[in-house]
């Protein structure tokens, strides 16, 4: 069978996922503690919850039961991202990029798969150690909610990894992603409802939060674990799908805007 | 043989703010420009290997970056291969190979191996073709030892091999090599340059090379084109080009006596060891046959050699120039 031009492009993608999965894989260190990390991280929030929560504070503040399963699945994604922002950085700011722009893969497709492929490893990984420890613990797990929050994990993380690339392309114009990183960071924590789901801020607050691309990222795929009806988990798959592909449109303007910077002005 | 590459009138410039103090400069700086490049022809026939040489900042880099894709010139055309680097830069990757002498196109922690499949499946080579060329190539550059190695843990020597194996593994046409042995001791550079003469000659692989090392120039590009302040100031064959703006030869004389002694207009020693004498002879002043009878007249001439200047004497003429 004659092959479509975009058949060399996808079997090149799967192979830089697979790269980014083995580099993953291969710093066991360093995916070890980040998944003690994570199991800290969420003992310590679990015992603030159950702190809140044995205060009475609930009066205050309707908090949904189960809000330590969400705040482990929006956590669980958040650790698992790469920092593709510094990579971007590297190659652009030390003109590493050139070599790359030299092979017939679009570089930012290969950063972007090879980023996905680490976030993957991390997202397995980290998974079973939070699976492990739910099951030790006796927060509830809804069996139904599983395959929805899985998939809507690995939907969120592309969000969250195209949020941090655009931090990353900013390099083209400002030397340093910091700056971008820092803003897009903060962003995601807040409006992507990090810490307590966005349906606790002011409502007002609430909508803008719970339909932008940052809650696409954590509050969509970690709600399901509080709601698994049909109507909120088509409305999750609708909102990741939708910034999804809105945000691989904007990297991609983003990206051909820093080319033909880099074409007419060098590195 | 056609050309693979040709360039006509081709003009890079480069556009930057002035900095200044006063808060004016900050917010409506004024801009500056400078000539990287700046009507610049030539052509390069298949199969030929060419220098591009000059002094930093002289422009060559960015003749290199305009040919193989990753800079748009200001004006002028460029054509490699029938491609316009910077327009068809996707097609122009699948028929070139690039090796820049300071950046690593390798994967640092994979093994060797690895980044070469990797490169496979980028290429999108067929399984049965890439193996036979990669196995040739692994036997060229000796690279057994090293597949199983992680990138960053060779030595620049080795790593260099494999830059130059991996630019080579889809098979390209034209070859481009920025500063391939930047950094390398005098056993791999030597290696460096023999692997490139005898693939570029086995498969007629046209090469375009910068360097700042004349040895490189020497034992690799049969044409030179030296760029300075952005222009082309010569473009000719390395022999003639040795021949035009040297009008001196380097006589080597070993003899029994410490020193022989010579006094000839056109004639000056250069600092050397006892029983051997640098003699730098001016041509058009004296004879090479003239001064070599007037030392073997001494007697106790053990040896003669008689020499071109190096390459770097005729760069830094031309550059003086």
């Amino acid at each position: 069978m004659k092959s479509t031009r975009l058949e060399p492009l996808a079997r090149g993608a799967w192979a830089m996922a697979r790269i980014g999965a083995a580099g993953t894989l291969s710093a066991r260190a360093v995916l070890l503690g980040r998944a003690l990390y994570y199991l800290l991280v969420m003992t310590t929030l679990g015992k603030f919850w159950n702190a809140v929560a044995a205060e009475h504070a609930a009066d205050a503040l309707p908090l949904p039961s189960g809000i330590v399963l969400y705040v482990g699945i929006a956590e669980w994604i958040t650790l698992s991202v790469p920092a593709i922002h510094l990579r971007l950085e590297d190659d652009i700011r030390s003109g590493a990029i050139e070599a790359h722009l030299l092979r017939p893969m679009p570089y930012l497709v290969g950063k972007i798969c090879e980023t996905l492929g680490g976030m993957a490893v991390r997202l397995g990984v980290l998974g079973l150690g939070g699976a492990g420890a739910l099951l030790l613990s006796d927060l509830p797990a809804p069996a139904a909610a599983w395959p929805p929050v899985v998939a809507l994990a690995l939907l969120g993380g592309c969000v969250h990894v195209m949020l941090v690339a655009i931090a990353g392309l900013s390099t083209f114009w400002v030397r340093r992603s910091l700056a971008a990183y820092l803003i897009m960071q903060k962003l995601i924590f807040l409006l992507g409802g990090l810490f307590a789901p966005v349906t606790l801020y002011p409502a007002w607050l609430a909508r803008i939060a719970a339909f932008s691309p940052f809650a696409a990222s954590l509050y969509w795929p970690a709600v399901i674990a509080l709601e698994h009806d049909a109507a909120t988990v088509l409305t999750a798959f609708a909102a990741v799908l939708t910034w999804l592909a809105l945000l691989a449109l904007l990297c991609g303007a983003i990206w051909r805007a820093g080319m033909r910077r880099l074409l007419t002005q060098g590195i | 043989m056609s050309a693979v590459i040709t360039v006509r009138n081709l003009g890079k410039q480069y556009r930057y703010a002035k900095s200044g103090r006063r808060l004016r400069d900050l917010l409506t700086p004024q801009h500056a420009t400078i000539d990287a490049l700046s009507g610049v022809s030539f052509d390069i026939a298949g199969g030929e290997r060419v220098a591009l040489i000059g002094p930093n900042g002289a422009g060559k880099s960015t003749a290199l970056k305009i040919l193989t894709g990753i800079l748009q010139p200001s004006g002028g055309d460029a054509r490699v291969l029938g491609l316009v680097p910077w327009r068809d830069r996707m097609q122009l990757t699948r028929r070139i190979g690039v090796v820049f002498g300071q950046r690593s196109q390798l994967w640092t922690e994979l093994p060797v191996r690895e980044s070469f499949a990797l490169l496979r499946r980028i290429y999108d080579q067929d399984a049965a073709v890439f193996a036979a060329r990669l196995d040739r190539l692994i036997g060229r550059f000796d690279l057994a030892p090293l597949l199983a190695q992680p990138v960053n843990r060779l030595s620049l020597g080795q790593r260099m091999r494999c830059e130059i194996v991996a630019s080579l593994l889809h098979g390209p046409a034209v070859l481009f090599l920025d500063e391939p042995t930047i950094g390398l001791d005098i056993t791999a550079k030597a290696a460096i340059r023999e692997l490139i003469n005898a693939q570029a000659q086995s498969e007629g692989l046209t090469v375009v090379l910068t360097s700042h090392d004349t040895r490189d120039i020497e034992l690799v590009c049969e044409r030179v084109i030296v760029v300075n302040a952005g222009r082309i100031v010569v473009d000719q064959p390395t022999d003639e080009l040795r021949r035009r703006f040297l009008s001196r030869k380097l006589i080597t004389i070993r003899s029994a006596a410490p020193a022989i002694v010579l006094d000839l207009p056109g004639v000056t020693r250069r600092p050397g060891e006892p029983h051997l004498s640098l003699l730098d002879v001016d041509t058009r002043i004296a004879r090479v046959a003239q001064v070599v009878a007037a030392a073997l007249a001494q007697g106790g001439i053990e040896d003669i050699t008689i020499e071109d200047p190096p390459m770097e004497e005729v760069i830094h003429e031309i550059y003086a120039a």
